[in-house]
């Protein structure tokens, strides 16, 4: 029995070997990506191109505006002051936002009465949109305490933990380094099984003497080798190119990456049996892939979902990967705190992996 | 012509022996479409919030209630220990926590210094951004409420008017992306792997001794799949448009012109990637390599190409979906015609030019 797994790994290995371009492209994709995205990937909001109508024309306008240039938050320029023009710019992109001074501001702030500055946004992009006006609430905020001179007595004192430099690639990088896992093993066993069907080899592999669990084995095996090394290299780069603090256990975190593994390489079979194509199988995988990777956190927070969908990131095995990654490598989470993860892991493991083993076994019958 | 027509109809009967394909490539830009549209929400709300309340008045209960009710923050299934207080942040079962230590309420009362604690998961960087924010104008307003003293004022208010997309909703933002990004995935992929299979199984051999020039070849391949790259633009707008209630302001017409473009540049690439790798799984991660990721990622679809460093920036003018995206929002959102996107025009022409030379004779290279 472990022969006859041997020999198929074996095997398995040598065709892998035989194909040199998507051997190379297998180490060379998760790299690229990987660089591409931590850089790619950031949803902060900055450079918010704003155009500055001042009707007023004064001090305390001008020091308004500068109170807004502060930090790399809003870029503000003067316009003419001519509101004719004041939303072309907006439709075609070239500013972001219009922050329109009226007459008479610094007059209204001098007799103690409350002034309104107009903002106009381009909610194209939603998400800037509103945090724009939220920063924008802020600036005015903190100007009027500026103006009265007197500090608030009550104030909020934060303590950031874990990322208190606030870098978006902390996140970003765990979660790409859960998504290559997931896309190597499912992927890859799915189209090595399909190929061979396609080819007509599994048949002949099926009236060899090699018992089917070997033969199952030996498959998926050398992909779950590959799908370690390619992690191994993903969170290396992150670690040693990103300087992503790793606090936890990496004894934890290979045992349980085992334990997922195990979920991804049960998908890739099961596709396997659902298709006969390879054009097929890469279809499903992506279908998989696709819902797994936006419903899993990775840059969607699952909290902003409505309650119906969050619900169904409940069935979605990366979801509980990507906290656990993410809570070892950055908050050094044990296991005590990562419970239900793991629970979850064990759950989704155990039965997607005997599933797929009992469709592969009726399909090769 | 007719020859082309031949291998057209060789090719949709192709498609239709695999129905389970078929069905993928009409069900995966509606699942898309529907989890971009439901599920994408950038903007940071129900943030988990724990509070270690000491002071326990009507004050402190009021304020935490504020928290809550403002939408931006939720409770937390758990109640943080003081002996440890990470540990909820730790376990990931609130996103920060709120400390009022005795004298909250004498303070407020007083007006005598004195500071709230907020401890924040920093590991997502936008949302501890946002946490700490939302906490502040949210302190900040209860203690105005709740003081009669005029300190605060002159004040200056932010009068907020949105154009374009007034509810800030996303769909508007995503489902113009969104059609990019399946025109890209669909036309690119389906050509290139379609023709490396042709390679693999040997029948494109047989097609090139056939009476018929490479050039025919490739246009009878590639229509077909025009034809569904459509099918599944069209069905997006729809979808959006009737279910999600994403306006579409600008002129179909345009935007169909728009696409044929665009698609072009997309069977381009798909053509040339086939030109380079022998086996189907190779076209297809070197596909989704040099579209669909560049497509997503760098086009301005969800990130922000501003945000991006210079190099990023370079790079993506020569993804052809970044300067799509910018006319489609300007189509379907704003409503605005060919001259105002102009510059996008142009450099879509371009490289559309560009890619439909090189596939062209990287493919008769390899047939000759």
């Amino acid at each position: 029995m472990i022969q006859a797994i041997l020999a198929m790994v074996v095997k398995e290995f040598h065709q892998i070997r035989r194909d040199r371009f998507t051997l190379r492209l297998i180490f060379i994709a998760p790299v690229m990506q990987m660089m591409v995205l931590a850089y790619a990937i950031s949803t902060d909001v900055k450079y918010v191109y704003t155009a500055v109508y001042d009707y007023d024309q004064c001090e305390l306008s001008r020091e308004f505006v500068r109170s807004m240039s502060a930090g790399d938050y809003f870029i503000p320029s003067h316009s003419p002051v001519s509101l004719l023009d004041s939303e072309e710019n907006l439709r075609t992109g070239d500013k972001n936002v219009n922050l329109i001074i009226p007459r008479g501001f610094s007059e209204g702030l001098r007799n103690s009465k409350p002034v309104i500055i107009g903002f106009v946004a381009d909610g194209a992009n939603a998400n800037s949109a509103s945090i724009a006006t939220g920063y924008a609430n802020l600036i005015a905020f903190q100007f009027s305490e500026r103006l009265s001179g007197s500090s608030f007595p009550v104030v909020l004192r934060q303590r950031i933990l874990y990322n208190p430099e606030g870098e978006s690639v902390y996140h970003i990088v765990p979660g790409i380094v859960v998504i290559l896992l997931t896309m190597v093993t499912a992927l890859l066993t799915a189209m090595a099984i399909v190929r061979e069907r396609e080819r007509g080899t599994l048949e002949q592999l099926m009236v060899s003497p090699i018992p089917v669990p070997a033969l199952i084995l030996g498959k998926i095996i050398p992909f779950a080798v590959l799908g370690y090394i390619e992690f191994s290299i993903a969170l290396a780069l992150g670690i040693v190119w990103f300087k992503i603090p790793f606090v936890g256990s990496w004894f934890l975190l290979y045992g349980l990456s085992l334990l997922f593994v195990l979920t991804t390489l049960g998908v890739g079979m099961l596709i396997s049996t659902m298709t006969s194509t390879q054009q097929q199988a890469m279809f499903f995988t992506w279908f998989f892939t696709i819902y797994a990777i936006l419903m899993s956190g990775f840059f969607i927070p699952i909290e902003n979902m409505p309650p119906i969908v969050r619900w169904f990131t409940y069935l979605n095995p990366v979801r509980y990967f990507m906290t656990i990654v993410r809570g070892i490598m950055m908050k050094g989470a044990g296991l005590e705190s990562l419970r239900t993860e793991v629970l979850a892991l064990v759950i989704f493991g155990v039965s997607m992996f005997s599933l797929s083993w009992i469709r592969f076994r009726k399909r090769v019958r | 012509m007719s020859k082309v027509r031949f291998i057209i109809a060789k090719e949709f009967r192709h498609i239709l022996r695999d129905p389970k394909s078929l069905a993928v490539a009409i069900a995966m830009p509606l699942l898309m479409t529907l989890l971009y549209g439901y599920a994408v929400n950038l903007d940071t709300k129900n943030i988990k919030l724990a509070v270690v309340d000491e002071d326990k008045t009507a004050y402190s209960r009021a304020l935490v209630n504020s928290f809550y009710q403002s939408g931006y923050f939720i409770p937390s299934r758990s109640a943080p220990r003081l002996s440890d207080l990470e540990a909820v942040l730790r376990a990931g079962h609130a996103h920060a926590v709120l400390v009022l230590r005795r004298g909250f309420s004498e303070a407020v009362r007083t007006q005598e210094p004195f500071q709230v604690g907020l401890i924040v998961d920093g590991s997502d960087a936008n949302r501890a951004a946002a946490a700490t924010n939302y906490s502040n104008v949210l302190l900040f307003d209860f203690i105005r409420r709740n003081t009669s003293t005029q300190t605060l004022r002159p004040r200056v208010w932010i009068s907020p008017r949105v154009l374009y997309n007034p509810d800030l909703r996303s769909p508007d933002f995503f489902v113009p992306g969104l059609i990019a990004i399946i025109l890209m995935m669909i036309s690119a992929l389906l050509t290139s792997i379609t023709i490396v299979r042709e390679k693999e199984t040997g029948t494109m051999e047989q097609l090139m001794t056939a009476p018929v020039t490479p050039r025919e070849i490739i246009a009878g391949k590639v229509i077909p799949y025009i034809g569904i790259a459509f099918l599944d633009g069209l069905l997006v707008i729809l979808f959006a448009v009737f279910h999600f209630r994403v306006p579409f302001e600008g002129s179909y017409l345009l935007l169909a012109l728009f696409g044929a473009i665009y698609v072009t540049a997309a069977l381009s690439i798909g053509v040339l990637v086939s030109t380079l790798v022998r086996n189907q799984l190779a076209a297809m991660m070197t596909t989704l390599m040099v579209t669909v990721m560049p497509s997503v990622m760098l086009s301005g679809f969800i990130f922000e190409i501003k945000n991006m460093p210079l190099p990023l920036q370079y790079l993506s003018m020569i993804i052809p979906a970044r300067h799509f995206i910018v006319i489609l929002r300007g189509v379907m959102l704003k409503g605005v015609g060919a001259p105002a996107v102009w510059h996008q025009t142009l450099a879509l022409v371009l490289l559309t030019a560009v890619l439909l030379g090189i596939a062209a004779k990287r493919f008769k290279l390899r047939l000759g």
